[in-house]
């Protein structure tokens, strides 16, 4: 009986001193040469494939052969790594991207950072600093600059063999947001983000007597437009539907018509505008021309998209999948509001994130992931492909014209509207050229506290809510508030 | 000189055994525990911003937290606002949790210890009570935010009808509001916790000598009496510890206050300090600010000793003070004597 004892002890000690070199063994050892070299050819053979299939991108991929050249990482990965705080793209690329090319087939892996954009921010340094496979990872726009500009993080796309010229096909924004404060290109985008406004098409015909997106276009072409129509909207309906989902989007549309950025020289820049959208805000929430619900309460956003009292949402690309927001406000399928929705402009352009890929200095496989980068963001055929598979708004404007010209797109929860016809014009107007700053994420949420402050009264006026603003604002380490 | 037998004896000692054994804990409780102490404290008394060039500017960082902003001085204006609004929830928080919750512990303490109320099921009971504190704080907070949240479509607002807009109801703002959401945050403190000051409180009361009860009984106590003669008084180490526990977690708060609310924005009526020393260093990732940080963290470590001490001086046992106090000048006395006495060594 001791004896038994005395084992099972000595068994459970070892068991949990064995937990101590748990991940100790080094991942990349253990992939042979031969496991290199026959990616390696099969990358070869897959690019001879597709040189076959179109005779007319041999230029493109002759280009890519020989940038093969250039790629300045090791081959010594089993996995490419892809982190991002969402599986919803991630896991639709590796998705689509393996299903084209059979031989990377499991290859490819998701590794989920956060749960938010915000945490991923500040965990993917973590993440890096454990040591742990990172090949490429997904970073925001408003926070996209604290990384690219960190050789520490990021490594040029260069290294992954692409020239700038291979980006010259894509919405010239994305290329410049993804571009350091070196003049070196860091991230590529593989999709655009232009916003909409997409409403209800049984509310909208019984109280505007709109019965196409064209006619309610002419309801809400300009913000004046769009105030009248709420008034308009809220009176027939007795009280109950607001024009506008929620403050947060509206603030979507606001926050990308900004003129001027947040910050210049490192000094917080308050002008006309801040005071244009506190007015809007409190006149809207005031008069119940927008819902009280907050953005991305789960309980509140939704619901009120079956209930009739909202009219509409403010949402762009990246809301309009299967499964996406649009889908969640029409209560999934079979949902009170399925396919009632229609999309149309709105009142002004607008582009709410993005996601850029960037390769990370410890990549490990540097041709899937040039591959990789390549099938999304300039392969005009496999992102024409994934712009149809996933409904994604991908990034290039000629891709996007021929999907809108072919009318190759239909969109279940919008009863079969395309919606890229909609949005195809306005992303070529989206401009972010010296509009971002890397306090935006932070500045933005100190702002819209303190609006939401301003509209709730719990400041008395648009002065003590700016004082408000400068306070919080300024706790920002390295911005400067007068 | 010691023979070699004796010397051989000498080195036996086992004491090193213990020694090794709790070396381990050292080592970790030196890197993990007190080497990040020693660094608060170095980095309270060092500049913010980027981690390669911190410089040292003495108590700056304890200024802008404590003094009284300059005119204009909008940085030092945020951050010593933000830190007084979350020093006044905390203490708010700590209080208005503390004082149901040892009275509902103390209250159910005492009658699951009590010999005369013989209630079925007693077991039940506390695991049931104390279920509540192995509940992650995460999920308390989703669980609340979708009871008691702003939202048309919270279990509250529904039960009052908001979730149909034809009633048109104006749903209850419970999270937005300044007291609503500090008394939830209150009771969720109360919930959480009383099961486990109960089982503390019930150790306590079970360590009393049963006699004493007994002969209380006999002489024709009843029980608020026994309460208030026998138990009370017997239990008051058990509650000075109770006491400091709660107050040093009550100022450390952090989990609820910080995930309770919708959005991006923390609530800044309920956020404590706790809250603020994560925000500072947490909110800009490129440049931390873990001056403020540190000085708010080493503040809130004097607030704590201070308050221990301050505990410890009012529940000293003054008769044994005193006792010691007369033996000290007995011994004087005799000493003094004695020298008088002229007795010379």
């Amino acid at each position: 009986m001791n004896k038994l004892k005395k084992s099972l002890a000595l068994i459970a000690t070892l068991a949990i001193a064995s937990t101590a070199f748990y991940a100790c063994g080094d991942d990349s050892s253990t992939s042979t040469p031969a496991d290199s070299s026959s990616s390696e050819a099969s990358s070869e053979e897959s690019s001879e494939e597709s040189s076959e299939e179109a005779s007319s991108e041999e230029a493109s991929d002759e280009s890519s052969e020989e940038s093969a050249a250039d790629i300045k990482f090791e081959e010594t990965g089993d996995q490419l790594s892809i982190l991002c705080w969402t599986p919803d793209d991630v896991t639709k690329m590796i998705e689509n991207f393996e299903d084209k090319n059979p031989d990377y087939k499991g290859k490819c892996n998701y590794v989920n950072v956060g749960s938010k954009g915000q945490e991923a921010r500040e965990q993917y340094s973590n993440y890096f600093a454990g040591g742990e496979d990172a090949d490429l990872f997904v970073l925001e726009a408003d926070w996209i600059l604290e990384y690219i500009n960190n050789d520490e993080y990021t490594a040029p796309l260069s290294d992954l063999g692409f020239t700038d010229a291979d980006f010259s096909g894509c919405y010239p924004y994305t290329v410049s947001i993804g571009t350091d404060n070196k003049g070196v290109l860091k991230a590529a985008s593989w999709q655009a983000t232009p916003g909409a406004y997409v409403y209800r098409t049984d509310l909208a015909e019984e109280y505007l007597g709109a019965k196409t997106p064209e006619e309610m276009q002419t309801f809400v072409d300009s913000w004046d437009k769009f105030t009248e129509t709420a008034a308009t909207v809220l009176e027939k309906s007795g009280g109950k539907c607001a024009m506008a989902d929620t403050l947060g989007g509206m603030w979507q549309v606001w926050q990308y018509n900004r003129a001027n950025a947040w910050a210049k020289d490192d000094k917080l820049v308050i002008d006309d505008y801040c005071k244009e959208y506190a007015e809007l805000a409190k006149n809207y929430w005031d008069k119940g021309y927008v819902t009280k619900e907050s953005q991305w309460d789960d309980k509140g956003w939704y619901p009120i998209g079956q209930d009739g009292s909202t009219m509409g949402y403010f949402f762009c690309t990246w809301c309009l999948g299967e499964g996406s927001m649009l889908s969640n406000a029409e209560g999934g399928e079979g949902g009170a509001t399925y396919g009632k929705y229609n999309i149309t402009a709105g009142p002004s352009d607008w582009a709410w994130g993005g996601s850029w890929l960037a390769v990370s200095p410890n990549c490990d496989n540097g041709q899937l992931a040039h591959d990789f980068v390549k099938y999304f963001t300039v392969d005009e055929k496999s992102m024409e492909d994934y712009a149809l598979f996933k409904g994604e708004f991908v990034n290039n404007p000629t891709v996007m014209k021929k999907i809108v010209d072919d009318k190759s797109n239909s969109n279940k929860l919008l009863g079969g509207q395309d919606q890229f016809s909609v949005l195809y014009e306005s992303a070529s107007k989206i401009d972010m050229d010296g509009k971002i700053t890397a306090y935006d994420a932070q500045i933005k949420d100190a702002f819209n506290n303190a609006v939401t402050k301003y509209v709730k009264g719990e400041v008395a006026s648009y002065d003590d809510m700016i004082t408000e603003f400068k306070k919080n604002a300024a706790t920002i380490e390295g911005l400067t508030v007068e | 000189m010691a023979t070699t037998a004796q010397s051989r004896i000498k080195s036996v000692s086992y004491a090193k055994y213990g020694y090794i054994f709790i070396l381990p804990f050292f080592i970790v409780y030196s890197i993990f525990s007190l080497w990040p102490l020693i660094q608060t404290f170095i980095l309270a008394f060092h500049s913010n911003g980027a981690r390669t060039d911190l410089d040292f500017v003495g108590l700056e960082n304890f200024k802008t937290i404590l003094a009284t902003p300059a005119e204009n001085d909008f940085k030092a204006m945020g951050i010593h606002e933000t830190f007084w609004r979350y020093m006044k929830n905390t203490v708010i928080i700590w209080v208005g949790n503390f004082i149901p919750q040892i009275a509902l512990s103390l209250l159910l303490a005492v009658w699951f210890t009590d010999l005369r109320v013989k209630m079925p099921g007693k077991g039940f009971f506390k695991v049931v009570m104390y279920m509540p504190n192995i509940i992650t704080a995460a999920s308390v907070a989703g669980l609340f935010l979708s009871l008691f949240g702003d939202s048309s479509y919270s279990v509250i607002n529904m039960l009052r009808g908001c979730s149909d807009p034809a009633k048109n109801v104006e749903p209850l703002k419970i999270i937005s509001s300044v007291w609503g959401a500090r008394i939830l945050v209150m009771f969720i403190q109360v919930w959480m916790w009383f099961g486990n000051t109960m089982i503390m409180l019930m150790s306590g009361i079970q360590g009393i000598n049963e006699s004493l009860f007994e002969a209380a009984e006999i002489d024709g106590a009843n029980s608020r009496q026994t309460f208030w003669k026998i138990t009370f008084p017997l239990l008051k180490t058990i509650m000075v510890y109770t006491l400091l526990t709660s107050m040093i977690g009550g100022l450390q708060m952090f989990d609820i206050p910080f995930m309770l609310h919708t959005g991006n924005v923390i609530n800044e009526n309920i956020a404590t300090v706790a809250v603020f020393v994560y925000q500072m260093f947490h909110a800009n990732f490129a440049k931390p600010s873990f001056g403020y940080s540190a000085a708010a963290s080493v503040i809130l470590f004097i607030i704590t000793s201070i308050l221990g001490a301050l505990v410890f001086w009012v529940q000293r046992d003054k008769d044994a003070m005193e006792k010691a106090k007369k033996r000290r000048q007995a011994i004087k006395e005799a000493k003094r004597r004695a020298k008088g006495g002229g007795f010379t060594i």
